[in-house]
């Protein structure tokens, strides 16, 4: 239980990075499944290096915002469609990653990281869940500040209306590329957080981190709403934080860790078909006033003005 | 103010669908100009606005901005100086953004978007300020979403971002078209207003013939990529939309007459 909330807490920064991304530049970005582990590995590396673990997970942060801007140059410069050019990235990633880590993984057992600081300071109890909650939400807050400048406006206007911003003489090519490096910044440095609470980086940690993204997002929005950015981005760290419960649940009812990735998958494969289905949108009608928030927000996801028609209707 | 000279521009240029949407174009805004654009649909009306915008470039010609070749640069490098409004009423504005957001974007159209917060309690009483002219109540509805607004009332709004920087062009391609009568008439009510006000140079292209006669000082009528009547203040006053029409007629006439011809 504890272990799933922290992991949830972490994986929240991932959520909050694939939302800046999915949900506010409205482009579905793959190549967090190879930056997720290039994080990872950087910290690794460097902390068996002997490197401070703070420094090493913020150098992780450098590396993932650099897979970033090479997804973006492709999309924005070279106009590769969006997602093969996230899917570029991730496999080219993959060779990169064995060759920062020199091998399959590395363990990091026995050196100092920031989560044995953390269980020195607090042990590995509800004080940590604490110390990590307020590490989820400060990531949060610097995110709800940014969207709110005068050049986070610029970004959420290009994921919303691409016309629109550029006649107000903003380059939306330069701020795809900002919302991109910003977004895997925030992934490779989760990936790095991740490596040293499991104690160990691996080639294989990243893959399929977008659905786990994308769960977080589609179920946090769906139960606490998408009104505002503020309560968005706290829709998505609580869905990461729900999501992790969930496959503790799963875990506990006796399935295999192997089978976690079937079940990301069918979770927001139902998210996305349930709504569709008539007997569930009677049921949610009924429940409430119009549509459903899960029946948005899961459109929101497929269309871009979904979310804005959805309110209307109701 | 604007020199758009010699431009022509052809799409599909080599393929059975080539199509010349401007042929040597040549036209001259001197500031405060308001120059209404009439012509049938493929006349090349909205090709010279999106000329002048940068969002197409020209294969020939040059177009210059207040005496600066502005040619090269893309369009979201012109856009600091060129205000500009679409058809389509969800064009010209953000959705998801609430007004007070819009007006943010558009505040600091041409300058750096840094790390200040876009909406602060002194942005929000001068943007509050500056929505009552459009009377419809806008003003207190600032942490509106955009997107929930009708298409009216987005399209005032449009306007009022479009000029809000005080741009040295303002761009209006059929920006009443897809509004309803009595929104329409709003629309270019307040068009008329705030050029007035502001002295803006603009170019306004249109379909409604009574409206291109009511508003501006000069009118430009635009046939198959060519400029072919270019009418001052003086002569417009006179002018009726029946005397357009006749105008139109004659083009029409003489292209079926060459097509006879040909037979």
């Amino acid at each position: 239980m504890i272990t799933a909330l922290e992991l949830g807490l972490i994986y929240a920064i991932v959520a909050l990075g694939v939302y800046l991304t999915f949900r506010i530049l409205n482009f579905p970005d793959l190549t967090v499944d190879g930056s997720f582990t290039s994080g990872a590995a950087t910290a690794a590396i460097l902390i068996v290096n002997g490197v401070n673990p703070f420094l090493a997970t913020g150098a992780a942060f450098v590396v993932g915002a650099l897979a970033g801007l090479i997804t973006g140059l492709l999309h924005t410069k070279g106009n590769i469609n969006g997602l093969l050019a996230g899917i570029l990235t991730m496999i080219g990633l993959y060779s990169i990653n064995l060759r920062i880590m020199g091998g399959a993984n590395i363990p990091l057992l026995g050196e100092d990281t920031t989560i044995s600081l953390l269980r020195q300071f607090a042990g590995s109890g509800w004080t940590s869940v604490l110390v990590l909650v307020a590490v989820a939400l400060v990531f949060k807050i610097i995110l709800d500040w940014f969207l709110h400048t005068d050049a986070g406006l610029a970004l959420q206007a290009t994921g919303d209306n691409e016309q629109m911003i550029r006649s107000f003489a903003v380059s939306t090519d330069r701020m795809k590329i900002t919302g991109l490096m910003l977004s895997n910044g925030l992934v490779g440095l989760a990936g790095a957080v991740v490596a040293q609470h499991q104690g160990f980086a691996d080639i294989g940690m990243g893959i399929g981190l977008i659905l786990v993204g994308l769960a977080s997002v589609i179920v946090g929005q769906a139960i606490f709403g998408t009104r505002v950015v503020i309560q968005a981005t706290m829709a998505v760290v609580l869905g990461a934080v729900i999501y992790r419960l969930a496959i503790q649940l799963a875990l506990n009812a006796g399935l295999n860790p192997n089978d976690m990735k079937l079940m990301s998958a069918i979770l927001v494969i139902a998210a996305l078909l349930l709504p569709q289905w008539d007997g569930f949108r009677k049921f949610s009608a009924r429940r409430r006033r119009g549509r459903s928030a899960l029946h948005a927000a899961a459109e929101a996801t497929l269309t871009k003005d979904a979310n804005i028609d959805g309110k209307k209707v109701s | 103010m604007l020199n758009v000279t010699h431009v022509s521009k052809t799409f599909f240029p080599g393929t059975v669908n080539e199509r010349k949407a401007l042929v040597d174009v040549s036209l001259t805004l001197s500031p405060g100009d308001f120059v209404t654009v009439i012509g049938s649909n493929g006349a090349g009306k909205s090709t010279v606005l999106n000329t002048v915008a940068g969002r197409i470039s020209q294969d020939q010609g040059v177009v210059s901005l207040d005496g600066r070749d502005v040619s090269k640069l893309k369009e979201h490098q012109r856009a600091a100086q060129v205000g500009r409004v679409f058809q389509d009423p969800m064009a010209g504005t953000s959705p998801n953004l609430t007004i007070e957001e819009n007006l943010s974007l558009a505040d600091k159209r041409g300058r750096r978007r840094g790390l200040g917060l876009g909406v602060t309690r002194a942005k929000r009483e001068r943007f509050a300020e500056a929505l009552k002219v459009l009377e419809l109540g806008l003003e207190d509805r600032l942490k509106t979403k955009v997107g929930l607004l009708s298409g009216g009332q987005r399209q005032a709004l449009s306007l009022l971002m479009a000029t809000f920087s005080q741009p040295k062009i303002l761009l209006l391609d059929e920006h009443t078209a897809a509004l309803d009568p009595q929104r329409a008439e709003l629309v270019t009510r307040l068009t008329k207003k705030v050029v007035e006000e502001q002295g803006l140079t603009t170019l306004m292209v249109t379909h409604n013939m009574v409206q291109a006669l009511e508003v501006g000082n000069r009118l430009i009528m635009m046939h198959e990529g060519r400029i072919i009547l270019d009418v001052s203040e003086a002569e417009k006053s006179k002018l009726t939309p029946a005397d357009l029409l006749a105008e139109f007629g004659k083009i029409k006439g003489a292209a079926l007459d060459d097509k006879t011809l040909l037979q």
